[in-house]
């Protein structure tokens, strides 16, 4: 009899608690066609990107943006296109998340993934702002 | 019975107060609240991650959406 009362009272309080949680996940809620075209930008030059930075002409800074390690014209528009992309993606989960205050630490974390995903011998900036070679 | 009842009723008082914030004052002197919101970091870290691998072809789309159907 006690079980039977108490289900329903646990039963709200997690459904009250539920959306409180649920606000902890911080995806892209609706697909804009912006948010579209910059991953599909991003998917389309990743090849080429990855080419780059494998020759040591592009690294990942700690902001979240590939950098150009040396002058090259080429590399130079694509990593402003890349840079473009990666700007819309994070205003994007920035707004949608309602969290537009916390640019910075959105930017910062995804500096921490490209750290992590970045193959052998890359360029990355780790947090301290020194460059080396994965 | 009555005790169990009381009990739900307090709880159920808790939980609406709990989730409505009233203001009372001059309609012309708007009230400011400063809220912290708290990153979750760790979520912050999967959605980054979750993007990264689509990008890199290593995960679907609907991954990175928050409705999981919603993929176009």
């Amino acid at each position: 009899m006690k079980k039977l009362f108490f289900f329903p009272i646990l039963l709200g309080t997690l459904l009250n608690v539920s959306p409180v949680l649920a606000q902890s996940q911080y995806n892209i809620k609706e697909m804009t066609p912006e948010v579209q075209q910059a991953l599909e930008g991003r998917k389309g030059r990743f090849d080429e990107l990855s080419d780059l930075k494998e020759q040591g002409i592009v690294g990942e800074n700690n902001r979240g943006y590939v950098e150009l390690m040396t002058d090259n014209a080429a590399a130079e528009k694509l990593v402003d296109q890349e840079n473009h992309d990666r700007k819309t993606i994070y205003a994007t989960i920035a707004k949608q998340n309602g969290i537009e205050d916390e640019i910075e630490t959105i930017e910062k974390v995804f500096a921490q993934v490209q750290r992590d995903k970045a193959g052998d011998g890359e360029m990355i900036q780790s947090e301290d702002g020194m460059w080396s070679k994965k | 019975m009555k005790k169990y009842l009381t009990i739900f009723v307090l709880l159920s008082c808790i939980g609406a107060v709990g989730c409505t914030v009233k203001a009372v004052g001059d309609p012309n002197r708007p009230i400011t609240i400063n809220a912290h919101v708290t990153l979750d970091i760790k979520g912050l870290q999967n959605t980054a991650t979750n993007i990264e691998d689509y990008v890199r072809g290593d995960a679907p789309k609907e991954k990175i959406l928050d409705n999981k159907g919603d993929s176009k």
